[in-house]
């Protein structure tokens, strides 16, 4: 369970977050929305760690994140990039294997338990038959199953995913919204995301920001209505039968 | 594989306090002062360097993200070289380790100038660290021919210094290098996980579990110091920070764990079989080793890229 307690963050005079308070269960599939530069990413990093909140706080399980250290967050927080680094000269096997570090030390190899956890992650999101690939032999729907794989076999209970489905064609989109969803079972999984139909079918609930607040906070299904859609992207929809229709 | 490696190096070793401007045979050789104060103390040098540079250029690749990072780029040896030019001619060579001592100081302190403009808050901008290594790197060495052209007289020793030599190899120099090289190169071992981790992505790296700006903190300091002391023992020596670590990942694969191990052992290798060439060739007189490692280095390293090509 991740709290946000009165969460702010300012790039220097620019607030991006302006005191958000929002808890996310667990076993629930949450979609990060709103437009471009509300603070999805940056909201994203800051549960993950790799920013420092201006003011306000973020618990774990009621432990304040900033008393973690980076390998005990590793082992609470998974989070995957945009952006994947494609040039990469390292097999999706080693890749994935590198999700074990925050459970390794330093002068020890990987054990026979590593490699089966590596194993039953690439089987889970169908990536086993990749395993000797690199990263510039694969598409980018196989590479962002990898990323998944790999933030899978740090065994968190949060799952933290940036526009995963961004770059990838429908077929893809459609995949990997269907791996989250057997995923999200005893996990916390936060995606930020786009497209407003594939959301609605497919996450459990919804943070939309707006302004460096939250809009909406609750079930995706009653919240993402014509008028909440109006004052987040300031465009006219309508919707039919759980289905939103844009005005083009 | 590794310990064939070392075992080759010691050959080497053996093989090289042979040669020189006077050969020995084996009986000969542990009675000559020849060898015990000038050839050992050369190869054991050389081999240090070597380890030395290719070391800090495998971390700098993996701590960057950016191939073209080597110990030279980010200034320390021309920080070193413009501290030796300065010391050369205020008449310090005189003074043992004068010029080495002046090296350090302005290695580091080039350095420091460097990570300065490049830090924002805690933070590294590897891009900005970059540019202002190379803009500051052109800045010195114009400023260094400016102090050769002002003074024909030291132009020779200057000469000598920024092409590297290992002909001055002293005990005093081994006593204080060793310890150093032996101590950095362990440290950045000590972190080959977190290399290969930094290879994905500072963030990626972060969100596994790296204390990342600590790591790379740790790293620059050790890798710094290695090379501002080598660089002063031995002048400026080129290309093999940059070269050995790229030559070894096309062979080696990219994980630390074994191309740091292999990097240095090359890199020991390489550096010594160039000073044994500069040493021979056209004995009893000597060719500068800083252009023999680019000589030798640069067609092998390019033969390997071109084969490398093929076969994708």
């Amino acid at each position: 369970m991740i709290s946000l307690q009165h969460l702010t963050f300012a790039y220097g005079t620019r607030t991006i977050l302006d005191g958000i308070d929002v808890t996310f269960a667990s076993s629930r599939l949450t979609a990060i929305m709103g437009a471009n530069g509300c603070g999805k990413t940056t909201l994203l990093r800051l549960i993950g760690g790799l920013l420092t909140p201006t003011s306000g706080q973020i618990t774990i399980g009621g432990t304040p994140i900033t008393s973690y250290s980076a390998r005990t967050l590793a082992q609470q927080v998974a989070f995957v990039r945009q952006q994947q680094p494609t040039d990469l000269d390292f097999s999706a096997f080693e890749i994935v294997l590198m999700g074990r570090n925050p459970y390794q030390h330093r002068l020890q190899n990987e054990s026979q338990h590593d490699w089966d956890i590596v194993e039953s992650c690439m089987r889970q999101t169908s990536t086993w038959h990749l395993r000797f690939a690199r990263p510039s032999q694969m598409s980018g729907g196989e590479l962002q199953r990898v990323m998944i794989a790999r933030a899978l076999a740090q065994q968190t209970p949060i799952l933290l995913m940036d526009e995963p489905v961004s770059n990838l064609d429908i077929a893809h989109q459609i995949d990997i919204m269907r791996l989250l969803r057997t995923l999200k079972a005893e996990r916390t999984i936060l995606i930020a995301i786009h497209d407003l139909n594939l959301a609605l079918h497919t996450c459990d609930d919804l943070l939309l920001l707006h302004g460096g607040r939250a809009l909406y906070h609750g079930e995706i299904r009653c919240g993402l209505t014509p008028d909440r859609i109006r004052i987040a992207y300031g465009i006219e929809t309508t919707a039919n039968d759980g289905h939103i229709a844009f005005a083009y | 594989m590794l310990t064939a490696l070392v075992l080759t190096l010691l050959a080497a070793m053996a093989g090289s306090c042979m040669l020189g401007a006077v050969d020995f045979s084996l009986q000969d050789i542990l009675h000559s002062p020849i060898f015990w104060q000038l050839r050992l103390p050369r190869v054991l040098m050389s081999v240090l360097v070597g380890a030395v540079l290719s070391a800090c250029g495998a971390a700098y690749q993996s701590i960057f993200r950016n191939p073209l990072t080597d110990p030279y780029v980010l200034g320390v040896s021309s920080g070193a070289s413009l501290g030796a030019t300065v010391a050369i001619l205020m008449g310090l060579d005189a003074v043992l380790w004068g010029v080495g001592g002046m090296a350090l100081l302005s290695a580091q302190l080039t350095v420091a100038v460097i990570y300065r403009i490049a830090s924002i808050g805690n933070r590294m901008h590897t891009t900005t660290l970059l540019l202002t290594g190379v803009s500051l790197t052109l800045l010195i060495s114009a400023l260094i021919s400016f102090l050769m052209v002002l003074n024909h007289e030291k132009m020779d020793a200057i000469i000598f210094w920024t092409m590297g030599s290992f002909a001055h190899a002293s005990w005093p120099d081994i006593v204080i290098l060793a310890p150093v090289a032996l101590a950095g190169i362990a440290v950045v071992m000590w972190h080959s996980r977190d290399l290969n981790l930094l290879l994905v992505g500072s963030e990626e790296a972060q969100s596994m579990g790296v204390e990342v700006e600590r790591v790379k903190r740790t790293l620059l300091i050790a890798t710094t110091l290695m090379v501002a002391f080598a660089v002063s023992a031995c002048g400026v020596i080129g290309f093999v920070g940059l070269i050995v670590p790229h030559a070894v990942r096309l062979v080696a694969g990219a994980d630390n764990r074994r191309l740091l191990p292999y990097s240095i052992l090359i890199g020991a290798l390489f550096v010594l079989l160039c000073d044994t060439l500069a040493r021979y060739l056209l004995r009893p007189s000597e060719l500068p080793v800083g252009s023999l490692t680019s000589i030798v280095g640069a067609p092998l390293f390019i033969y390997l890229l071109y084969k490398n090509k093929k076969s994708y």
